[in-house]
């Protein structure tokens, strides 16, 4: 029996210690003696009673949780992870050491682990790599476009050859351009042309690089219209086919630049031959055609199927859906379950489609579907809520955690609302797009309400545009109340537009819209000029209270926002104390590193800052943990029923036990009735707005509240 | 002669062993092989009136791909964060785990900018990035390439260690 057993902690490259007196720490070899461990421990001798001394200093120092472990009355058993031990006959091991306590047996296993070590080494190895590659030239670009924005920003513009910008770009090795907005070039490195593998002196009719770039975009992305009518930034890959011989794959990123009217200026192009990493990740998989992940075909499968199709002149349905909240599963479970996420939503769409139908993964979290032989829009709207009913079951993390998506779908039919597969897909990309900033469930079909819906948007963006040079806004004032004292300390600045022939019209109604044009951040610069302006009056006549301003994700990521408003702050002369900055939840997850920095700074001046619509996003902890924040604001749907739903009850009263924990404050929104402000107050809430105080008003309102209130006269609403 | 226990922190890649090995062998290897677990290296440090046995241990970076494992920490003298001026989300990432380990394990800290032969890529100006510095006890800016600034990190922090006794 002994025998066996030591035949096979041999074979597992494994010694068994044994431990019976966990105080002392004397050890006693019981099973598998060979040459690496009388290397490593000297000392152990079968049944020979020994103490692992300093020569072994990464198990002396695991012997502390072991003893930790046998000396408790309960079983267990310890890991202590890899480690490695270079002995002095130059021998390198990968051990790993497990301690196990079961009854009264205390057990030190010790395996050499050079098998698996190499394993785990491999795979995070090139995982690894891979992120210093990126991160590299996430870092390149980022630095070369700063320095860029600031030069075109600046008065001597670009026409400054001598600046050292231009020396940087020219030794890019990643290609860069700089266009108009009409996309003519003015300056292209000479990386780029190397790229194009274009030739400055060649005959006039080979494609300039920008014209070959901008063709591909046409043809490989269907958001592609909107990205360049919107001066959206957008970054992706794209691949260059010049028959006989040349393949590319480029990793394209596009900035607009915008001047203080946010009117565009120029294009920012960066361009990487990306084709080396690409074979390196595909030498093993399918090349080109198939996507390795979800073994499903990929954009260029698609396409060639596609347009195949149409060349054929069959009728079709195009479906295009993306996922709603991949990102959210990405940052929170971590990217391999992002993976398994997409392998298991391809299943699931797959098992719904006939042989007859063609689905493709045509992009990080996109889908591509055609359904053939479909005969009406009746039957293509059954069948797409057929496929997003997928995802109607939870899906389930390695861990078993359980969690839910929803898919966003557009659908458009050839040949009624299109002839051509850009013109398809771009249609079907706008359908889904639309759906999803709507916040609709189900399949969206390309409309004419779709095309009205976008004329309108543009007719809004002019006047909008208008509106704020001509001072057609106006800002309101929503008082946010201390609850321990019921005394005003705090209001939230708001921002209406008396939009002529409309009347007042509210945020919701033009914010998205000026958000998605970009006109946020003069916007947004308006409010906060004019919001230092009324801090000021508040000031002088005695009166200061805090004033807290909300700020669009589209300005956090504005690299002047913060020079702005430090510029306001200085030139009205205000206490940045009483200011404070409100984002919503979740643009904490979309750039932390933008954030992160932005917060800190506006924070190093006194600015207190709060997130708002608390509850309704995507809350991770770790963020929240981490980004220095002093308020949280309870979105108002938990409020709205606190006073009579048990769940609601239940989550406001953990995001204060939360908050308070992270030392933030807590804001209630939206509170009416004196039984919800009963109920948040006895539970330690810190401060709340709503109708039940004050709506929003106009700043003289708010001056006399001010006034009433320093006067003593108590409002009542006041504890009495 | 006394023994101290010194870790190197940071996220992968910017240079924990790196700098060990330039320490303790006076080489620099431009191949990356990230490590996996932990290695412990042993230096013995000369100082004037008397010598130091420091005990460098070499972590995996914390990153996406490994938690950061707090009980490796137990009996450390000082940890050292490294970060890389090359590349900006290393820094933060290296405050992260200070701010982390400063509340369980408090001893003193030192902050190795590496790198610092090649360009700066990140964009804190100097005064922000003297702020970062205020939070550690010693700060250097260290190539484990060219060896600047590593031999004196080691010795000045041995150098503190001995005169707190
Ligand atoms: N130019 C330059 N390169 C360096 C320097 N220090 C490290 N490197 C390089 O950076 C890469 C990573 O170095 P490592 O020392 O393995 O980094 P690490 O922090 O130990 O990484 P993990 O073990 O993965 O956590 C290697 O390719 C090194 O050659 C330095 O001071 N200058
Ligand atoms: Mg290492």
């Amino acid at each position: 029996m002994s025998d066996l057993l030591q035949d096979i902690a041999i074979a597992l490259d494994q010694a068994v210690l044994r431990c019976d007196n966990p105080l002392a720490g004397e050890l006693l070899l019981v099973e598998g003696q060979s040459s690496w461990l009388s290397e490593l421990l000297p000392d152990s001798q079968y049944q020979q009673p020994f103490i692992i001394e300093d020569d072994c200093y990464f198990l002396q120092d695991f012997m502390v949780d072991a003893k930790a472990l046998w000396l408790s009355p309960e079983n267990g058993r310890l890991r202590s992870g890899f480690w490695t031990e270079s002995l002095s006959s130059g021998r390198t091991l990968h051990l790993e050491a497990v301690a196990i306590k079961q009854g009264n047996t205390q057990v030190l296993l010790i395996n050499n682990q050079s098998e698996e070590f190499r394993q785990r080494q491999k795979t995070i190895q090139s995982a690894r790599e891979l992120t210093l590659a990126n991160d590299k030239l996430q870092e390149q670009y980022q630095y070369l476009h700063h320095r860029l924005l600031a030069m075109i920003n600046s008065p001597k513009g670009i026409s400054d050859s001598l600046s050292p910008i231009i020396a940087a770009i020219e030794n890019a090795n990643f290609g860069v351009m700089v266009l108009d907005p009409q996309f003519r070039p003015m300056i292209e490195n000479p990386a780029i042309l190397e790229i194009f593998d274009y030739q400055k002196d060649e005959q006039l009719s080979t494609e300039l690089p920008v014209e070959t770039l901008l063709r591909l975009m046409h043809t490989q992305l269907p958001e592609c219209t909107r990205i360049l009518s919107t001066a959206t930034t957008w970054s992706g890959e794209l691949c260059w086919m010049k028959p006989p011989h040349t393949l590319k794959w480029l990793k394209v990123a596009i900035y607009p630049v915008k001047d203080d009217n946010q009117k565009l200026s120029h294009w920012l192009f960066f361009i990487n031959d990306i084709s080396r990493l690409k074979y390196l990740l595909q030498r093993n998989e399918k090349l080109t055609l198939q996507d390795p992940l979800t073994d499903l075909p990929n954009r260029h499968a698609f396409w060639q199927y596609l347009e195949k199709r149409i060349f054929e002149q069959q009728p079709l349905f195009l479906l295009y859906a993306d996922i709603t909240d991949f990102k959210q599963v990405n940052e929170f479970y971590g990217h391999a379950e992002g993976d398994r996420l997409l392998v298991e939503l391809s299943g699931r769409l797959s098992s719904v489609l006939k042989k007859t139908d063609f689905v493709a993964r045509v992009g990080g979290d996109e889908f591509a579907i055609v359904l053939n032989g479909v005969e009406s829009v009746e039957n293509c709207l059954m069948l797409g809520n057929r496929l997003l009913a997928v995802c109607q079951h939870p899906f389930y993390t390695e861990s078993q955690a359980a969690y839910h998506v929803s898919l966003c779908m557009g659908a458009v039919s050839f040949p009624d609302d299109a002839l051509t597969a850009e013109e398809l897909m771009k249609f079907a990309d706008l359908s889904a797009y639309n759906g999803r900033s709507k916040n609709v469930k189900g399949l969206q079909f390309y409309s004419q309400e779709l095309k009205d819906a976008s004329r309108q948007r543009i007719q809004i963006e002019k006047e909008l545009r208008h509106g704020i040079e001509n001072d057609e806004l106006e800002l309101l004032l929503q008082p946010i109340l201390d609850l321990k004292c019921g005394s005003i300390r705090k209001a939230e600045v708001l921002v209406r537009w008396n939009r002529p022939g409309h009347g007042l019209v509210s945020p919701v109604d033009f914010i998205p819209v000026a958000e998605q044009c970009g006109l946020i951040v003069a916007l947004g610069k308006w409010v906060f000029e004019h919001a230092m302006q009324l801090l000021k009056q508040l000031q002088e006549l005695d009166l200061t209270i805090k004033l807290s301003i909300n700020l669009s994700p589209v300005q956090v990521m504005d690299s002047s926002i913060f020079d702005f408003m430090q510029l306001c702050i200085d030139k009205y002369q205000v206490n940045p104390h009483y200011l404070e900055l409100e984002i919503t939840e979740g643009i904490l997850v979309d750039d932390y590193e933008q954030i992160h920095r932005l917060l800190t700074r506006v924070r190093g001046l006194g600015m207190s800052i709060s997130v708002d619509d608390f509850g309704t996003g995507y809350s991770s902890l770790a963020y929240l943990k981490r980004l220095p924040i002093d308020f949280l604001k309870i979105d108002r749907s938990f409020v709205k029923d606190i006073a009579t739903d048990d769940n609601d009850k239940a989550i406001v009263l953990a995001v204060i036990a939360m908050a308070h924990n992270l030392n933030l404050g807590v804001i209630a929104e939206g509170v009416e009735t004196s039984e919800q402000q009963a109920f948040l107050a006895n539970n330690c809430c810190d401060s709340a707005q709503g109708y039940l105080f004050s709506r929003p008003i106009h700043f003289d309102g708010l001056v006399e509240l001010l006034q009433a209130q320093k006067d003593g006269v108590s409002a009542d609403w006041q504890p009495k | 002669m006394i023994q101290k226990k010194i870790c190197l922190l940071g996220t992968s890649g910017v240079g924990k062993t790196s700098l060990i090995r330039q320490y303790v062998e006076g080489i620099f290897d431009k191949k990356y092989l990230t490590t996996i677990g932990v290695k412990i290296d042993k230096k013995l440090v000369q100082l004037e009136h008397q010598n130091v046995q420091f005990m460098l241990w070499d972590i995996e970076g914390a990153d996406r791909y490994s938690v950061f494992q707090e009980r490796y920490l137990r009996g450390a003298a000082a940890y050292i964060i490294v970060v890389d001026q090359s590349r900006s989300p290393s820094l933060i990432e290296g405050m992260d785990i200070h701010t982390l380990v400063r509340q369980v394990h408090p001893c003193p800290t030192v902050l190795a900018i590496n790198k610092s032969d090649l360009e700066t890529r990140w964009h804190w100006n100097s005064k922000e990035l003297a702020d970062y510095k205020e939070l550690f006890d010693l700060s250097f800016h260290t190539s484990a390439k060219t060896g600047e600034q590593v031999e004196l990190m080691f010795t000045e922090l041995a150098e503190l260690l001995t005169k707190e006794r």
